[in-house]
């Protein structure tokens, strides 16, 4: 072995590794248990590690093991239904705007979501989102991905993305606010619009 | 001169830093000059660092895993 692929493979190592915190709560997400979500790191990494000539220099190193990763989850589950996400992302901000109307007279700035008892909720309205939404979500609001970046993750076009992101974030903040309203953190507001 | 509904539309994309740069500007002048809008970006900004805040939240992986996965990078 020469110095220099001793090296870049010393280097492909330690990138992989500083990517595993990442890479473990992002198979968190997508298992939605601790054990089957170790497999899965367990399997990015062999499979990355197996192919790492494939990996391009001076790309992104974690959306390469995010998009091995969630490949690996596809493949493990039985995807008999598939969720048709709707193509109007605006129509969900919209919808968003409707929510925030709803509880405007009593939390106008949404003091709510700086609560930290709401954290427990987040992740189990997460886990209740469609897979499509809830990777959209993951990817841009938890692991700070663009738009783009979770494109290529994806293998979708900008636009599914965005189509799903703002689905899975309105049915999230809707799914909280109910939350919020039942544990008493919020005043009791009108039905959300749908 | 943008308007309030174009805000709406799109204060998501706005919050995630996915506008042109002179859309970007068009959008914080109106927002925050707007007594309508100005909550409502105050509102979907908390809710995004609520969902930014999951991100500290969640177990690290175990010993154990990290074991199998050095042992993995050994070969």
């Amino acid at each position: 072995m020469s110095a220099s692929v001793g090296s870049d493979r010393a280097t492909l190592e330690h990138d992989l590794l500083a990517e595993l915190s990442a890479v473990h709560r992002f198979a968190l997400h997508l298992a939605r248990d601790a054990a089957r979500a170790e497999d899965l790191v367990q399997e990015t990494f062999l499979k990355a590690w197996t192919h790492r000539n494939q990996f391009q220099l001076g790309t992104s190193c974690r959306a390469w093991l995010f998009t091995i990763c969630r490949n690996a989850f596809l493949k493990g589950e039985a995807r008999t239904t598939r969720e048709t996400p709707t193509e109007d992302a605006e129509l969900e901000a919209l919808g968003a705007a409707a929510l925030h109307g709803s509880v405007q007279a009593t939390d106008p700035t949404g003091a709510v979501f700086e609560r930290e008892e709401l954290d427990t909720a987040v992740q189990e309205a997460l886990a209740k989102l469609h897979e499509e939404y809830r990777t959209a979500v993951v990817l841009v609001d938890i692991e700070d991905q663009s738009y783009a970046a979770a494109a290529g993750i994806l293998g979708v076009p900008l636009g599914t993305v965005r189509s799903r992101l703002f689905r899975g974030r309105r049915l999230l903040q809707q799914d909280l606010l109910a939350y919020a309203q039942d544990a008493g953190l919020l005043p009791v507001m009108k039905e959300p619009t749908q | 001169m943008i308007s309030c509904r174009e805000v709406m539309e799109r204060l998501w994309d706005y919050l995630d830093g996915e506008l042109p740069p002179e859309a970007t500007l068009q959008f914080a002048d109106h927002i925050s000059a707007c007594k309508r809008c100005f909550p409502q970006y105050q509102f979907e900004f908390a809710y995004l660092e609520a969902l930014a805040r999951q991100r500290q939240r969640l177990p690290g992986p175990s010993d154990a895993l990290v074991q199998r996965l050095r042992a993995i990078l050994s070969t």
